[in-house]
């Protein structure tokens, strides 16, 4: 009678896999958890969109930011309602700090450094112990690198020009200017009754005020990308700086002809026929001298090479940078080059090559610094209740060793102030110091006036201050760009630095 | 101990009760205490984060809450019945956590009037959850027998339609959907208690034709299936989920429907091709959905990316996932969390949809995991009760009423995590709301119910046989 009941499945099996199913589902609930709660918990924490990043930024006085010199540099204000709101000194800090409004929300280090400066964050311990605590709040006061002075000067030298002038202590990566032009006024934005009409006018202003050029223009580099070419043939061991080429001086006449393309050349009346080597080659920016060098180098080595300078990924520093390419990647050759020619031209930079002012700043100071490159720094302390926190120098690589940064070095100094280099980096000369440099002149391909600029350091023995300036489609980098690097240098060493 | 009791059980009491014969519950009183001194903890620590001083918060409320759970405890014993002893305390901890957030949170996110008292969202809640432990307690000891259910089955299907189709002719809209309906000062959503139906409706029917569903097959193409003529009232189900979230507007029943139907399905016939079937039917129709309406692909949208636009569209979900962000490991404390923006919460309608997520902030996610795992035993109980039922429909119901809970506590918290795409279901015993807190209350008490050993023993499974008497008949 009970027949078909026996041959009935039981259905504890079943229930049992639907119970596998549901652990399984609430395991992902809790994995979710975790990733919500621990992974992601810091970096959503300090977002501007937390509503607790927004109810501290209405009630609590957000950090100063000072300078080196114990200038403030920002401070807070009450409105006529109570609430507190920014107050900036000057416009030349603007696209350093940025700004922080209630209505636009941040920029510059005001986004970078929001949490800390709210008070909501902190090191981990002081976050966990926060929990405990009657005051949750505790806003820090940041300490910058940067220098009121020289920024300033760099803003004023760059004058009603569009450009950038990024100048660091290459020993310790600290970035004492990061100047950009046109400036803006960020009292105007962060101030609640003009914030409005400040912002509008802002963004449909042509300069493009609120870009800050220094970290995030990307600029044909022209020929101080050269630099960055000696710096992956001397590293890679494809040449030496005693390398020297057959086929240069012949073709120093009607240029070097690579794949069909021709390279042309515009010191052949002061070198004649002479072979060039990476001193001569400099002094005199030849062309030719440095593509046929990119050329023995190699593709996949000149964009390997670069990458350990920053090149190819935004650049690890206290603002967003954009990243700086060698080229855009989209050729098969080896490093992503579409064939000799775009390698050859990219060599003297005038290719796909795109960089950023301050990635130029950090190539002249990974040469200064005897090819040791420091991470550039603006933040150099953070002062809550609990003390400061200092924030110290760190190396970012080790891009050349000190023989060949040496070389580099001579190099450099013999484009400022070589006899025939005098004739192409002049101005960048710093008065009683040895200076090293390369100017550049970045061709648009014909349209209007090239981009100027200008890398160096000094003293070239033991530098102690590197700089990049560029000045948009101002002419010959030598001179516009350099002679404003030689002043800010020469102020900077002249104030004692 | 049972010993101690026995003299009580030669009281006579008003024939109405009948004769009690009361039965020590002490898993049941060890685990209520436990709760009871969680609970006091939590309220003095919310009583330290709202105000800074160490006594209980609202201490009336938890007073009576924590004596009603006594008096449902005590209720038990005295009946003398043999049901579960977990299900109990772990709905009493969720509803006392319930309490706590609801008594934290503005009070006057929820007002209601009762004999010209106006009762704020803890009391309010107060209320619901009194009422409901009184409801799951009553199911508990007064259902002695399955048969109502058990015949009934197309009753209660049609009483289900009935109601879906009064709500979408009377119900009113509520932030663009139409799934309250109001009666007099009642109002409630009924699709809260067409998922009880529906579990009935399958225990009934799947433990009927389980033979045939099993046995029979119909070859279509690779796949091996029941007979299609008994698979009809199933695609009917289909289509009536389908139906809710076209008509009401109601992603989260339907999500919820429609799993706990397939698991059911499956649990009956422990055929994986119906669970395929059934699963690429749900992507098909997903995808059907997503292209025909609107409001199902914000949804979707939401749920892929909510940062693309944090102050917009996906403003609920980026806020819940910073709630979390902001609990870390530990929590910041009951009371200490949720910043107010201009007088508004982070999160809106967090008490009906982001409880967990306010949860997650307060006591971290260490006390995420905790309240997934009261849920993880109470579905674990459920089923433990399913597979020890004494026959096929009990065991359906229980595993259903089971997966009812659980799936949608799922659905919820899977979607304030980024799991699942958000969908406006309530989180069970934690979000504010009467008509869920009742639904979930029936399930709890007919969970009781199922579990105790001493009720009516199922009736011989007659029509069965006759059927498959009748089909083997044909086929020789």
């Amino acid at each position: 009678m009970l027949a078909t009941s026996s041959r009935r499945r039981p259905l504890g099996r079943t229930i049992v896999h639907v119970a596998l199913v549901l652990t399984l589902a609430f395991a992902v609930l809790a994995g979710a958890g975790g990733y919500w709660a621990v992974v992601r918990s810091t970096d959503l924490t300090h977002s501007p969109y937390d509503p607790a990043v927004i109810a501290a930024s209405r009630t609590v006085p957000r950090g100063r930011i000072i300078d080196r010199e114990g200038n403030v540099l920002v401070r807070n204000k009450e409105d006529a309602n109570g609430e507190l709101y920014r107050v900036y000194s000057g416009e030349t800090i603007s696209q350093v700090v940025g700004y922080a409004s209630g209505r636009y929300g941040r920029a510059g280090l005001e986004l970078a450094y929001d949490a800390e400066l709210s008070g909501l964050a902190g090191d981990p311990l002081a976050d966990a112990l926060r929990k405990f605590g009657t005051d949750p709040y505790d806003p820090k006061d940041l300490h910058l690198a940067l220098s009121w002075d020289l920024q300033r000067a760099a803003v004023r030298a760059l004058g009603a020009r569009r450009g950038a002038v990024v100048m660091l202590d290459p020993r310790t990566g600290e970035v004492l200017a990061l100047a950009s032009t046109p400036t803006y006024d960020a009292s105007a934005i962060s101030n609640p009754a003009t914030s409005q009409a400040a912002f509008e006018a802002l963004q449909n202003d042509p300069g493009q005020p609120l870009l800050p050029r220094a970290t995030l223009g990307r600029y044909v580099p022209g020929s101080v990308f050269k630099i960055v070419t000696a710096i992956a043939g001397l590293a890679s061991g494809a040449i030496t700086p005693e390398t020297t080429y057959a086929e240069q001086p012949p073709a120093e006449k009607d240029g070097l002809l690579v794949e069909g393309f021709r390279i042309r050349d515009g010191h052949h009346r002061v070198t004649g026929n002479r072979r060039l080597d990476l001193v001569e080659a400099t002094e005199v920016s030849c062309n030719i001298w440095y593509a046929l060098t990119g050329l023995r180098t190699g593709g996949a080595e000149l964009v390997d090479h670069a990458a350990r300078l920053g090149f190819g990924s935004p650049i690890p520093f206290d603002l967003p940078t954009a990243a700086s390419q060698v080229t855009d990647g989209s050729g098969s050759a080896p490093g992503g080059f579409v064939d000799d020619v775009e390698l050859a031209n990219a060599a003297y930079g005038q290719a796909e090559t795109f960089v950023t002012p301050l990635q130029m700043a950090l190539v002249a100071s990974s040469i200064a610094n005897g090819g040791e490159l420091m991470r550039p720094r603006l933040v150099t302390a953070m002062t809550g209740k609990g003390g400061t926190r200092q924030i110290g120098a760190q190396t970012l690589a080790h891009v050349l060793n000190p023989a060949d940064a040496a070389s580099i070095n001579r190099a450099m100094v013999a484009a400022v102030e070589g006899d025939l280099g005098r004739q192409f980096t002049t101005g960048a000369k710093v008065p009683g110091v040895t200076t090293a440099g390369k100017s550049g002149t970045a061709e648009l391909g014909g349209r209007g006036e090239p981009h100027s600029w200008f890398i160096g350091f000094a003293p070239a023995e033991a530098p102690t201050i590197a700089i990049a300036v560029i000045v948009e489609q101002a002419g010959r980098g030598a001179e516009v760009a350099a002679p404003i690097g030689g002043d800010l240098m020469a102020l900077h060493l002249g104030a004692g630095g | 101990m049972t010993g101690a009791s026995r003299p009580a059980a030669r009281l006579e009491l008003p024939t109405i009760l009948g004769a009690i014969h009361p039965r020590a519950r002490w898993t049941e009183t060890r685990l209520l205490a436990i709760a009871a001194v969680a609970l006091v903890v939590g309220s003095i620590s919310l009583s330290a984060g709202m105000t800074g001083r160490l006594a209980l918060y609202a201490p009336q409320g938890l007073t009576i809450y924590l004596v009603a759970l006594g008096l449902a405890h005590l209720a038990q014993v005295l009946a003398g019945r043999r049901s579960d002893e977990v299900l109990l305390p772990v709905v009493g901890l969720l509803g006392g956590i319930s309490l706590l957030l609801m008594q934290r949170l503005p009070q006057d996110l929820v007002t209601m009037e009762v004999g010209g008292l106006a009762l704020g969202l803890g009391d309010t809640q107060l209320l619901w959850l009194v009422l409901a432990i009184g409801v799951a307690t009553t199911l508990g000891i007064v259902v002695r027998s399955d048969s109502g259910l058990r015949r009934y089955k197309y009753t209660w299907a049609a009483a289900g339609i009935a109601l879906l189709l009064l709500t979408f002719v009377f119900g009113s809209d509520v932030a663009g959907q139409r799934l309250t309906l109001r009666l007099g000062p009642f109002s409630g959503q009924p699709s809260e208690l067409l998922k009880v139906i529906l579990v009935v409706f399958l225990a009934g029917y799947l433990s009927e034709n389980r033979p045939l569903l099993i046995e029979q097959d119909t070859r279509l193409g690779p796949l091996r299936l029941p007979p299609l003529p008994y698979l009809t009232p199933m695609v009917a189900m289909w289509a009536i989920a389908l139906g809710i979230v076209v008509v009401q507007r109601d992603l989260g029943a339907a999500l919820l429907f429609y799993a706990v139907f397939l698991a059911l399905v499956y649990a009956a016939t422990g055929r994986l091709s119906l669970v395929v079937i059934g699963s690429i039917l749900f992507f098909l129709g997903s995808a059907v959905m997503a292209n025909l309406f609107d409001h199902v692909r914000a949804r979707i949208d939401i749920w892929v990316d909510p940062f693309a636009d944090p102050l917009g569209a996906g403003y609920q979900v980026v806020q819940s996932l910073h709630a979390f962000a902001r609990g870390g490991l530990l929590g910041t404390g009951l009371g200490e969390g949720l910043p107010m923006v201009g007088g508004r919460l982070p999160i809106p309608e967090v008490h009906t949809d982001f409880p967990l997520a306010a949860l997650g902030e307060e006591l971290g996610l260490v006390g995420v995991i905790a309240i997934l795992g009261l849920f993880f035993v109470l579905i674990e109980r459920g089923l433990r009760i399913g597979a020890a039922a004494a026959d096929d429909f009990r065991a359906i119901l229980a595993v259903g009423l089971a997966l009812v809970v659980g799936v949608q506590a799922f659905i919820i918290a899977g979607g304030n995590l980024k799991v699942l795409p958000l969908t406006g279901v309530t989180l069970p015993f934690i979000s504010y709301g009467g008509s869920s807190l009742l639904v979930n209350a029936i399930v709890v008490g007919l969970l009781l119910a199922l579990s105790d050993k001493g009720v009516e023993p199922p009736p011989p499974p007659t029509g069965v046989r006759r059927w498959r008497d009748r089909l083997r008949r044909r086929a020789a």
